[in-house]
């Protein structure tokens, strides 16, 4: 563990850099397959960060521009309002789906009857099979401001909505988008993130439930005391890993947003969308640029938050 | 802590002494292509040899390797090889329709380039100018199917300071509309008396309030559409009766003079209608929401509650489709297809997607003219492989045998066995559903532009009537402007337009206020793409 | 006594009301999908039986000849990117796990930084282009094999094997390969299962790498066809023998199926303690 690492005297009793280098020998051979994966899927074709900096379209050789992307990006204030939306949207849904994942989780391990279990097991991770398109059509039916839409139809029949007020427009309506994105977020999304807790689970030590039983814990001070504590590692490195993908949020939003709730939906990647629409010739150099930004944001987030975790619990994710 | 750093360290210098060593410059784009050329161009005087012909396109080659693109390959192949004198190979790359774009600009920058490609009006307008596409003016002008032409319009349109860079064998189509006329009749509605604006909004409002669909409930729209206006050119054609005179792009005056179409007092109007129609909630509020794909799925809805009238969408094949539909789904109306109102005088056409030839960059014209002779120009022979392009491969698609044909029927539906003599053109039933029959293939038969001279034509259904009717009534959508800012910042104009549009028509937005605003705000931008466009 | 008893039998009610609710909830809008994928007629609306019920769109999908192959594709590069995906992720995290050895810092950032950093695609598309493996499926087993988040979370389910354990074995005279075999393995079924699971959902439900890379209708696999068949409804020439909203509800299901099938086949691994078990044997 990292405390042992951690410890200063540690350091003066290691044996000579060489010598500790030949006793890991059988570890840098189980590891080799795995840099030339990572070396030729992701360091090679990370060359073309470079064209960040370039003009860089199919037809053509790629011609130096220096920070012409960036400055484009940045100066253009409906960016800023997308990319404070993309902080905020991506963060909220992931703190939601993983708190709601983690609770049903909880609450699934709980459960006495083996077969119930394993059948909303299935059944809660059906929606992440479902394409984000298909989700979008089935939630716009379903949260219709028509006639026909089934929501509007139980407000009404349970007089929340009254005669004299109109149907509510959830999905373009800015004061109902984001409640309705973080539904449809959680629906889609909680069963799937319950995998990982599960497994988890599973690893505890049953002698700890039995110690507990003796010292006459009741079920929710188990919860407490036991299964979190044990979860707690494996939700933050989720949350953490999942901090670096914060910017890349596009494709929920994409299909569920709309021209009159543009203020709270628009995030940074459909911004690039509407933004790079046209053209046809399309310039890699920017797409390129946007994605290094993302990058750069994404990896704040991470080391932030993994100097929080290390302050906070003292250890991090790596 | 001082570790970890030095690892991060570590990890950036990697990649950047990795960058620092430089691959080659993957756009190489010319070598791919030459290499062919170098072995070939051995006498320039004599015509160039032609062996393999590689060609991209996109969905609109519908002969797809599910229907029988093969038969397709090997009959174009025989019929090509026996006009130019030797063998001919075609190397067909068919690529999704959806994000042809992107593909198209990885074939590009990965440099296989191909011979001839297909690309839509947008595409043309931006890769002409890099010269990768060939001149082939000359060509064109002396092709043989020249006196053939009947609409010479739509190729000239596609010149750029006169030189044309590719080919359009039809005219690009627009969207008409139709009305279900079941719920005509129930709402006493006649199709000839929807002549002008007053008349239509009647209609829709009729189709709004008095229950046309009679299920008991005031649950149906007038018109839907996917949005208040359209994202690509000719913007306004999926609401034209709102829209009108009014076109919110860069248009031409009739001096070709270029102006903000959007700033206008008709585009005014056009929000005041489309406000009053959300308001009376004659227009389906979705509209906002909604995608193609939901809107007609709407329209040909089994439970036509929440179902909409009057829907404008593309001329021809698409009439069969939503009749298609309307069968399969039980429901009863026939369609009836609106003549332009008064006030909107016609229907738009929109701009053709165009086959280009991509030039090696040699100097040497020859190659390219033997690409044109053995694509292009036989495209539109009139007789054999204009065939093949316009209905797809003899004895697969289509046949002029004595034969019997048994369309298998829908949901254990009687079969349709009709008999055909010798000589006597009929289209097959489809390779992937042999209860419908084929149709086209790349080339609308009504919508090209040198008809076939073997006199064989299939205007009978209900998507050529459709087209001829379109034909008739159309005219050339407003010739889309293209420049350098307005290729980059398009997107910035359209979010201001886009947003004008719902505070407007949603948000009971004062149409001065905004239209003001969206002065305000697009001032600079427009004036800079009206003097690159008007220099 | 009394009151705790009372205790443990709400919470059991209260728990399966809970979960009735969430899986009413969840079932609702997938029913829409049922429902439509089993009516010949297609219906905007939501109902609760098919007006005209009809297996037909499941028949079209499995006779369809153009979908058996990339069904068989979908198999083959799914199996192969969970194994690659198993072997690189297990490797990785068992070495990240070793503390004492010189470089691991290094390692971990270097591994990390693929996460957050990327070439973009037209660099990564000429990288694969060189290696031959544009139009060719295996692109899509080395996409999901190489994944550095499934990596570091398998590397965290690792740290969780008591210490003790290693040493053990290390004073037994056992390989760095020896224990990974006999203690880090049988450890961590649970964990193999999970993330094999999701190695495999992730190649299974592959659908961009295959729209990017591959053109060869030969090469594709079924998650890209059915999204191609449901697409086609805008181009309206292609038709099926049944109305497009069917063809499409029965696509989308078809899609979910082998993962049912497949998954409570899986589902013994995430039984408590389960991996405890495995060092006891």
């Amino acid at each position: 563990m990292s405390k042992k690492k951690a410890a200063g005297t540690a350091k003066v009793h290691k044996k000579p850099l060489g010598i500790r280098i030949w006793n890991n020998r059988g570890f840098y051979v189980m590891l080799l397959p795995v840099l030339v994966f990572l070396i030729i899927m992701h360091y090679w074709p990370m060359l073309g960060i470079r064209y960040a900096f370039y003009d860089y379209k199919p037809v053509g050789e790629p011609v130096f521009v220096g920070m012409k992307h960036f400055n484009k990006l940045f100066s253009a204030p409906p960016f800023w309002t997308a990319f404070w939306n993309t902080l905020e949207l991506s963060i909220i849904k992931l703190v939601i789906t993983t708190v709601a994942s983690v609770v049903v989780s909880i609450l699934l391990n709980e459960m006495g009857n083996l077969l119930a279990k394993k059948i909303l097991q299935t059944v809660i991770y059906l929606p992440h099979f479902m394409s984000w398109v298909v989700t979008a059509s089935i939630f716009s039916l379903f949260l219709s401001p028509s006639a026909t839409g089934m929501v509007n139809g139980m407000l009404r029949d349970w007089g929340i909505l009254t005669d004299d007020m109109k149907n509510i427009y959830f999905l373009g309506d800015s004061h109902w988008w984001r409640p309705v994105y973080y539904v449809i977020n959680i629906w889609k999304e909680t069963g799937w993130g319950t995998i990982v807790s599960l497994a988890t689970l599973s690893g505890i030590n049953p002698e700890l439930y039995e110690a507990a039983d003796i010292d006459g814990a009741t079920r929710f001070q188990k919860m407490r005391y036991v299964t979190l504590p044990a979860l707690a590692n494996t939700i933050i490195t989720v949350l953490i890993l999942n901090l670096a993908k914060v910017m890349n949020l596009f494709e929920s939003v994409f299909v569920l947003y709309n021209d009159a709730v543009r203020d709270v939906s628009d995030v940074v990647a459909t911004y690039i969308y509407r933004q790079t629409f046209m053209v046809a010739l399309p310039n890699y150099g920017y797409s390129t640029a946007v994605g290094l930004f993302r990058s750069l944001v994404g990896c704040i987030l991470v080391l932030v938050c993994n100097w929080l975790s290390k302050k906070v619990r003292g250890r991090g994710i790596v | 802590m001082k570790k970890k750093l030095l690892s991060i360290l570590l990890a950036t210098a990697m990649v950047a002494t990795m960058a620092g060593c430089g691959d080659k410059t993957p756009a190489d784009s010319s070598s791919a292509s030459s290499s062919v050329a170098d072995t070939q161009a051995t006498a320039p005087a004599e015509p160039y040899n032609l062996e393999t012909l590689t060609m991209v396109v996109n969905g609109t080659l519908t002969a797809s390797v599910e229907n029988r693109q093969d038969a397709f390959e090997e009959q174009w192949e025989a019929a090509v090889s026996e006009k130019i004198g030797h063998k001919i190979d075609l190397v067909i790359q068919q690529q999704d329709h959806s994000g042809y774009v992107d593909a198209v600009g990885r074939i590009f920058a990965g440099g296989d380039l191909p011979d001839v490609i297909l690309m839509s009006a947008d595409m043309y307008a931006q890769y002409a100018p890099t010269g990768i596409l060939w001149d082939m003016t000359e060509a064109y002008e002396n092709a043989e199917f020249q006196s053939r032409i009947e609409l010479k319009s739509v190729n000239e349109a596609m010149k750029i300071d006169g030189k044309l860079y590719g080919f359009a064998p039809a005219t690009g189509n627009g969207c008409v509309t139709w009305v279900k006329k079941s719920w005509m009749d129930a709402v006493g509605v006649k199709a000839e008396d929807i002549t002008n604006w007053d008349a239509y909004y009647d209609m829709l409002t009729k189709f709004t309030t008095e229950d046309p669909d009679g299920n008991g409930k005031n649950d149906t729209y007038g018109v839907a559409a996917a949005g208040f206006v359209g994202f690509e050119a000719p913007y306004i054609n999926y609401l034209p009766e709102f829209w009108q005179d009014a076109y919110p792009a860069f248009v031409q005056d009739d001096n070709g003079v270029w102006y903000d179409g959007f700033n206008t007092d008709a585009t005014k109007q056009a929000l005041l209608r489309l406000q009053k129609a959300y308001n009376d909630g004659v227009i389906d509020p979705e509209s906002l929401t909604m995608g193609t794909k939901d809107v007609r799925t709407k329209y040909w809805s089994a439970d036509q509650a929440g179902s909409f009238g009057a829907f404008t969408y593309w001329a021809g094949k698409w009439e069969q489709t939503v009749y298609d539909n309307f069968e399969t789904n039980g429901v009863n109306t026939e369609l009836v297809t609106l003549a332009p109102l008064a006030e909107v005088g016609a229907y738009l056409n929109r701009e053709a997607p165009v086959w280009c030839i991509i030039d090696d960059g040699d100097g040497d014209n020859s190659r390219e003219q033997a690409v044109f002779d053995a694509f292009i120009e036989t495209m539109l022979d009139g007789d054999t492989v204009q065939m093949l392009w316009t209905y797809g491969a003899e004895g697969v698609h289509w046949s002029t045998a004595a034969e019997t044909v048994t369309l298998k029927g829908k949901d254990g539906k009687e079969d349709t066995v009709k008999e055909y003599t010798e000589g006597q053109f009929h289209l097959l039933p489809s390779p992937n559903d042999p209860t419908t029959a084929w149709k086209s293939n790349a080339i609308d038969p009504s919508l090209v532009i040198a008809p076939l001279t073997n006199g064989i034509s299939s205007v009978t259904d209900i998507a050529a009537k459709g087209n001829i009717f379109f034909s008739e009534h159309s005219v050339q959508a407003p010739k889309s402007a293209s420049s350098e800012t307005l290729t980059n910042e398009g997107g910035t104009l359209n979010d201001l337009k886009t947003e004008v549009i719902t505070e407007v028509v949603t948000k009971n937005g004062d149409v001065d206020q905004w239209m003001s605003y969206y002065d305000e705000q697009s001032k600079s931008l427009v004036e800079t793409i009206l003097a690159e466009l008007n220099q | 006594m009394g009151r705790k008893r009372k205790k443990i039998k709400i919470f059991p009610i209260v728990n399966y009301a809970l979960f009735i609710l969430i899986a009413l909830m969840i079932m609702v809008p997938i029913w829409k999908v049922i429902v439509d994928s089993l009516d010949a007629v297609g219906v905007y609306q939501f109902r609760f039986w098919p007006n005209k019920p009809t297996l037909k769109g499941y028949e079209v999908i499995l006779t369809t000849k153009a979908l058996f192959r990339p069904f068989v594709n979908s198999i083959i590069s799914t199996v192969l990117g969970t194994l690659l995906g198993l072997i690189l992720s297990t490797l990785g995290g068992y070495v990240l796990i070793q503390f004492d050895m010189p470089g691991r810092n290094f390692f971990s950032y270097m591994i990390l930084f693929t996460m957050i950093f990327s070439g973009g695609m037209i660099p990564e598309y000429l990288v694969m282009k060189q290696l031959g493996l544009v139009n060719n499926l295996m692109v899509v087993v080395l996409k999901h094999g190489m994944n550095v988040y499934n990596l570091v979370l398998m590397r965290n389910f690792f740290e969780g094997i008591p210490q003790g354990l290693f040493e053990a074995a290390r004073i037994d005279g056992c390989s760095p390969m020896g224990i990974f075999f006999k203690i880090v393995l049988p450890l961590s079924k649970a964990a193999l299962a999970s993330i094999g699971l999701m190695f495999a959902v992730g190649a299974w439900n592959d659908y961009t790498t295959v729209k990017i890379y591959i053109t060869d209708p030969d090469q594709t696999n079924f998650q890209y066809k059915l999204r191609n068949l449901i697409m086609d409804g805008d181009t309206p020439n292609t038709q099926y023998a049944i109305a497009q909203n069917t063809l499409f509800n029965a696509a989308v299901m078809s899609a979910i199926i082998p993962f049912m099938i497949v998954y409570p086949f899986l589902q013994k691994y995430f039984v408590k303690g389960v991996n405890i078990g495995a060092v006891k044997e």
